[in-house]
């Protein structure tokens, strides 16, 4: 009887089951969100996002980024919410940037043991459609946030069990597609109180107070983990730097630059955005300064992860609330990309989430000797859509990854997609269901960045149109490649062309929605491909062989970026190691000490031109920095 | 007088039991695998067995087998001298893959691509082209088509897989090149994605003749080997071979398309355990194989396992039908440890068989959860019969080590590694539980393998179990199902057509021809008609959704009633499935036509124990450690002793050769006639 009491003290085995079973409680409830939900966006491009939070609003979990719970308690007080209650909203001003664009409906439950409130269990997906001026939520051509769709605050849209009805029928009567919609938001519903009953079971098994304490310690060890293993590789200091948005679909294109100032001290990192360039008129807004940045933080800290030991390591380590010990954020004063007034459009807001992972990134290469992976972008949406009757109208909709970044571990993958399992669509699918063709399904030669890791490669897909469409592309990195590190080169930009019969290819901008194709046109898309890191003339001569004999890297590209003299016997691809040799040294001695960041031919051109300007008190964040040198 | 004997090759063990056809009695042994040639460790166990019954080897009438031989060359990854043509166009198919990257967000940035079976410079373009529908596009280029397959052979080229878009609409491009490849170069193997699975989605397509192809060569010379050694001793005997789907086919079958045989490895003991359920009584069953390195779990519903077709063998896709098992949590060798922050985990490393648990005296040095059990007494302190003795006093020094670490005792510290190991055993349960649309507390669990009744009835309590069945025998439950196999092979055909516009007749026909393929072959594994069983299977899904759900086509079904089953009930499957459905709202399309075909098998009847017993009494008494009472005398049986319907409260500690059922308090235990142990959880 002795052990009863030791058995709901907190102790190490309680600690054990207590995290595992949050751990397998979001795993468990993404797997019922896949089971039930009924958008493609959800069901097959896996764009959703799980949480299970204290009662404080902190989160518990920690495989990926989510929503968070704080715009409840914006607007309930605590005596205000009860068993049975289900709060509901998208409106991407009251989120922090948890729910950045109007698309992403957000469902949490409160979990009760008795009448004690001990959690929250919360899910949001990617919805086909909330209304607005186009299908699917997502136009363009948006200039402020009522032209996305609707917005809605925080209500309950169940109160004590009771389903709101009225409320319900607003929401869904506001949408194209309401019936998806309505069984979307079961299947939300269902899965976060599937969520909640695990962690009922473990109050009842270990008593409130030891699962409070639990938490606590989760939270805890995580902020140790990377108190110990990641903050000491960065450098203390101050580090600046910026990077663009191409354009924002309304204005001419230019660029909006989100600009940080990283100071970092043995304890934290403190990210300040003074400087960001004001809100665009466009869709590329993200509204998160709201909660002490809460969301945005939990949303950067992720790329730490890349210092850790191995990626095996990385994969293992959380991000939940207690990330929020070692990071801040300063928001600039209302206005800006980050910080808009409320009413600017947001629903491209996934080229700013790139972005702002990627000026963190550089600071974090700056900080570390150059230690950091380079830079990808890997959202893009493009399609064809057809007809004219509801009958023969079709949208061929896909979302293309690019290629990822070298890193020191490895090279860069090919065509990644940042969504955790979001899928592409296969071409005997494609084929079957619209009236295209696949004429080239591949990878775009010499896309990755080079580098001593060179970068992943992107797409060059060819499709042809079998009938008269229209070309959709929303795409950002169009003109900008991602950007290199440690002496590593950029990859190669974004790039959508429509090929007429005679072989003739025009090129059209990355955000279009109005170019017309005809019937056996064909429309060609190369993505991004991945930065590179690292210097380029150190990279194995057997690898660069390698890339060159499987067609990836061009013979030119070889001697141009990586100093690599080639032969060719047959089929069979080799290096003249001596001639290499010395046109590596030859390169080496004409090209100087090696910059720590390059942004590719587009940007070095702008410069030239004078069309990259500073605010005051800002200067070239790239400028003065060299690449560590690679032994 | 004949014996039927079933082979099952583990990677460190080789399970062999026998049935008397006649008698029904059936004896069991265990030998050492032979991973270099796993058919010398074969015929070492049936020699080993017919030595125990004192049989000669003119009195075997049957083998069955399960081996892991296409699992290992995978896992192994030999695959040198692989090439891939494709399409013109889709060179760099598989590279692409699918674009995913697995897990968390920002992942992107430190994920590594896993590297591809064939490098990209020996994946060739040959010019032709299909369309969807079948139709051709681009007439195939002979000359071309050679070019390449010369220059790949001349690379050092000797297995090449074949995948050119939409041949599973019309594989006439394919077989042409197949014939091509054979007649110029018969000594390179090849496998063509029409024939081995004529599944829409290029790249899964694509992986699967891969691997079909890469595992080839090792399929086909080990069995050969085996079915040689097997006849110069007892002549011209059915050899059979276990695959993934759980059906047996002759051995030259498997060689031919020996993709089926990878993952086939726990396949048996589902139907092994489906049997001993059965004759217990339960048809709605929950399995978990409980082995050294981790825990395959399994649902069974109405004694009918569940199929899948999206298995993955490490980063690979093999889309070929298969019993959905799903590996989870830990084993009894998985390893309990610190991490650097003070946390007790236990897994996923593992000490495996080798070095195995520190009180096997191998040379293991990390506290396992075997050990753990010996430490709290669950586990008797001698393994298999009091064979070996076990080193309780190092396991014991293990866990105080460890213990210290806490400031807990070493028992406390090992229970708290057996919960850990218990619990992880429920998340995973669970997962395939959610995912599937099912609650774990609607079925009875099955459990076996070496360490299966080491820790069910705490799994159970987790999950909402009340029933626990522990077949005879246990830990090789995998032979033993082996004899309760039938000959089966799947045949799939995709066919992606719309309710409002499908022609009746089309969609007949295929599945006509499917039938008549599979009645063929089965009668040609030597099963007569009558003895034959055809399922036809349609996959459907609502016209613009991206996965299918499979409708069962009820037998007695005329063609005409199976079109109109077909799409009718596609709402109900997809209502049970995810738990919504469009009926009257969403036009249904079709996607794939499967036939499952299946030959009957004589199944020997078991030996029934109807002896009188007296009730058995313990042997023995040992302190056993529970987190909530601390040590307790408890009670020690004997499985041979227990006499039918005997009931046994918990705590107690059923000892076997080879296994133990730990019965905790708040269970109850009884035997059946077919020597189950059921334990049920105590109102």
């Amino acid at each position: 009887m002795l052990n009863k009491v030791s058995r709901t003290k907190l102790g190490p085995i309680e600690l054990e089951v207590i995290h595992g079973t949050i751990r397998a409680a979001e795993l468990e409830i993404e797997a019922a969100v896949e089971r039930t939900a009924r958008s493609p966006m959800i069901r097959d491009q896996h764009d959703y996002r799980v949480a299970l939070f204290d009662a404080k609003g902190r989160k518990l979990t920690g495989r990926s980024y989510s929503a968070i719970v704080e715009p409840v308690f914006t607007y309930f007080e605590e005596g205000d919410i009860h068993p049975g209650d289900v709060f509901f909203w998208n409106d991407p001003y009251n989120s922090c940037g948890g729910i950045g664009h109007v698309p992403d409906l957000c469902t949490t439950v409160p979990i009760f043991f008795g009448d004690r409130l001990i959690g929250f269990s919360q899910v949001f997906g990617h919805h086909d459609d909330i209304g607005g001026a186009v299908p699917g939520s997502l136009p363009v051509h948006a200039t402020d946030s009522w032209m996305e769709g609707a917005l809605i605050p925080p209500i309950k849209l169940y109160e004590g069990g009771k389903l709101n009805k009225a409320a319900f029928k607003i929401i869904t009567r506001n949408s194209r597609l309401s019936e998806h919609l309505a069984g979307d938001l079961d299947a939300e519903i269902g899965a976060a109180r599937l969520g909640s009953r695990r962690i009922v079971a473990l109050a009842e098994r270990y008593g409130i107070e030891t699962l409070e304490e639990a938490f606590d310690q989760i939270l805890k060890n995580t902020a140790e983990i990377f108190r110990r293993e990641i903050l000491p590789k960065i450098k203390d200091g101050v580090y600046h730097f910026e990077d663009y948005i191409e354009a924002d679909g309304v204005d001419e294109p230019r660029l909006h630059a989100l600009r940080l100032t990283m100071t970092k001290t043995p304890e934290k990192i403190v990210l300040d955005f003074n400087g960001t360039d004001p809100e665009a008129k466009g869709p590329i807004n993200w509204a998160l300064d709201e909660m002490e940045g809460r969301y945005f933080r939990k949303w950067l800290a992720p790329a730490l992860r890349s210092l850790a030991g191995s990626p095996e390591r990385a994969a293992e380590i959380d991000s939940n609330e207690g990330v929020l010990d070692i990071i801040d954020v300063i928001f600039p004063a209302k206005g800006t990309l980050i910080t808009p007034n409320f009413g600017k459009p947001t629903g491209m807001r996934f080229f700013l989430m790139l972005r702002s992972l990627g000026v963190f990134t550089a600071c974090l290469s700056k900080a570390t000797g150059g230690k950091m992976p380079a830079d990808h972008e890997t959202i893009r949406i493009w399609g064809l859509t057809g007809g004219s009757t509801q009958n023969d109208f079709y949208l061929f909709r896909e979302v293309l990854g690019g290629g990822s970044p070298g890193r020191p571990w490895a090279d860069g993958s090919d065509v990644v997609h940042i969504v955790p399992n979001s899928k592409n669509l296969p071409a005997e699918f494609s084929e079957t269901r619209y009236p295209i063709l696949v004429e080239q399904l591949a990878l775009k030669e010499d896309s990755g960045g080079a580098g001593f890791r060179r970068g992943g490669f992107g797409y060059d897909k060819i499709i042809r149109a079998l009938g008269d469409c229209r070309l959709i592309s929303n795409a950002d990195r169009s003109m900008l490649g991602c950007y290199g590190v440690n002496g590593g080169r950029a990859g190669l930009n974004y790039q959508v062309s429509v090929i007429d019969k005679k072989g003739k290819e025009t090129v059209h901008p990355g955000m279009s929605d109005t170019v017309k194709v005809k019937a056996g046109t064909s429309v060609r898309v190369v993505t991004t491909g991945g930065g590179g890191w690292g210097d380029p003339l150190k990279r194995e001569i057997d690898k660069v062989v390698y890339d060159v004999q499987c067609g990836l890297v061009s013979r030119k590209a070889a001697r141009d970026f990586y100093g690599v003299v080639l032969k060719k016997a047959g089929r069979k691809w080799t290096a003249d190691v001596t001639a290499t040799k010395a046109l590596r040294r030859e390169m080496s001695k004409a090209r100087g000490r090696l910059g720590m960041f390059d942004r590719g031919p587009y940007f070095e051109k702008l410069k030239k031109k004078g069309a990259v300007t500073y605010p005051d008190k800002w200067k070239d964040p790239d400028a003065g920095w060299v690449a560590t040198a690679i032994d | 007088m004949g014996l039927r004997i079933a082979i099952d090759t583990g990677g460190t063990f080789t399970d062999v039991v026998a049935i008397d056809e006649e008698t029904g009695e059936i004896a069991a042994v265990k030998t050492p695998s032979t991973p270099a040639d796993p058919s010398i460790g074969l015929v070492e166990g049936v020699q080993k067995i017919l030595d125990t019954l004192d049989r000669g080897a003119e009195d075997v009438r049957m083998l069955l087998h399960g081996s892991t031989v296409a699992t290992n060359a995978v896992l192994e990854h030999k695959f040198d001298g692989l090439g891939l043509l494709v399409t013109r166009g889709t060179r760099h198919m598989i590279e692409i893959a699918r674009q995913s990257v697995p897990d968390g967000y920002g992942n992107s940035f430190f994920w590594v691509k896993p590297p591809r079976l064939v490098p990209l410079h020996l994946v060739r373009e040959v010019p032709g082209r299909m369309r969807f529908d079948g139709s051709e596009l681009e007439p195939i280029d002979e000359k071309a088509t050679l070019k390449a397959v010369k220059e790949l052979v001349e690379d050092g080229v000797r297995c090449i897989g074949v995948c050119l878009l939409h041949s599973y609409a019309n594989g006439d491009h394919e077989q042409r090149i197949g014939e091509l490849i054979r007649k110029t170069y018969p000594d390179v193997f090849v496998s063509l994605s029409s024939v081995v699975l004529p599944e829409y989605r290029e790249y899964e397509r694509a992986m699967t003749t891969l691997i079909d192809v890469l595992v080839k060569p090792y399929c086909k010379t080990y069995l050969q080997n085996a079915a040689d050694k097997i006849r110069a001793k007892s002549g011209d005997i059915p050899f059979l071979i276990m695959q993934s789907n759980g059906g047996v086919v002759k051995h030259s079958t498997a060689g031919e398309r020996p993709v089926t045989m990878l993952l086939s490895g726990p396949a048996a003991g589902i139907l092994g355990s489906i049997h001993m359920a059965q004759l217990a009584g339960y048809k709605d069953i929950l399995t978990i194989d409980v082995g050294g390195t981790s825990t395959d779990v399994a649902i069974i519903e109405n004694y009918k396992p569940m199929y899948t077709s999206a298995s993955m063998v490490e980063s690979y896709p093999v889309k070929t039908p298969m019993l959905d098992i799903v590996t989870v949590g830990s084993g009894g060798g998985s390893i309990a440890w610190t991490d650097p922050y003070g946390s007790l985990k236990v897994g996923p490393r593992s000490a495996g068989a080798d070095p195995g648990p520190i009180c096997y005296r191998k040379g293991g040095t990390k506290p396992t959860v075997t050990d753990a059990a010996i430490v709290l007494g669950r586990l008797p302190a001698a393994l298999i019969g009091g064979e070996i003795k076990l080193d309780l006093d190092a396991a014991r020094r293990a866990y105080d080590e460890l213990g210290r670490q806490f400031g807990m005792p070493a028992e406390e510290i090992a229970a708290g590694a057996l919960e850990i190991a218990a619990v992880n055993q429920v998340f995973g349960i669970r997962q395939v539980t959610t995912s599937r649309g099912r609650e774990p507390g609607q079925y009875a669990m099955v459990a076996f393998g070496g360490a299966g009744g080491l820790f069910a009835a705490e799994v159970a309590d987790f999950l909402g179990i009340k029933t626990i069945i522990s077949p005879p025998n246990p830990g090789n439950l995998c032979a033993f199902g082996l004899h309760v196999s039938d000959v089966r092979r799947d045949y799939i055909r995709t066919l992606v057509r719309q309710q409002s516009s499908a022609n009746a007749a089309e969609i007949i026909e295929a599945w006509a021809d499917l039938t008549k393929l599979g009645v063929d072959d089965i009668r040609a594994e030597g099963i007569p008609r009558e003895k034959i069983m055809i399922q036809k299977v349609a996959d459907l899904r609502y016209f613009g959704e991206g996965h299918e759900v499979q409708v069962d086509i009820p037998p007695e079904l005329s063609d005409a009633e199976a079109i109109d089953y077909m799409w009718k009930n596609l709402h109900r499957v997809h209502d049970q499935t995810f738990g919504f459905h469009y009926e009257g709202e969403q036009d249904v399309e079709l996607v794939n036509l499967r036939v499952q075909a299946v030959g009957t098998q004589h199944r020997p009847s078991l030996k029934q124990d109807i002896a009188i017993r007296q009730p058995a009494v313990p042997f023995a008494k040992r302190k056993v450690y529970w987190r909530n009472s601390g040590w307790v005398n408890c009670p020690l049986y004997r499985r041979t002793e227990l006499a039918i319907g005997q009931n046994i409260e918990g705590p107690a500690v059923i000892e076997e050769y080879g296994s133990t059922v730990v019965v905790p308090a708040s269970w109850t235990l009884r035997s059946d006639s077919y020597g189950n142990l059921i334990l049920e959880k105590s109102a």
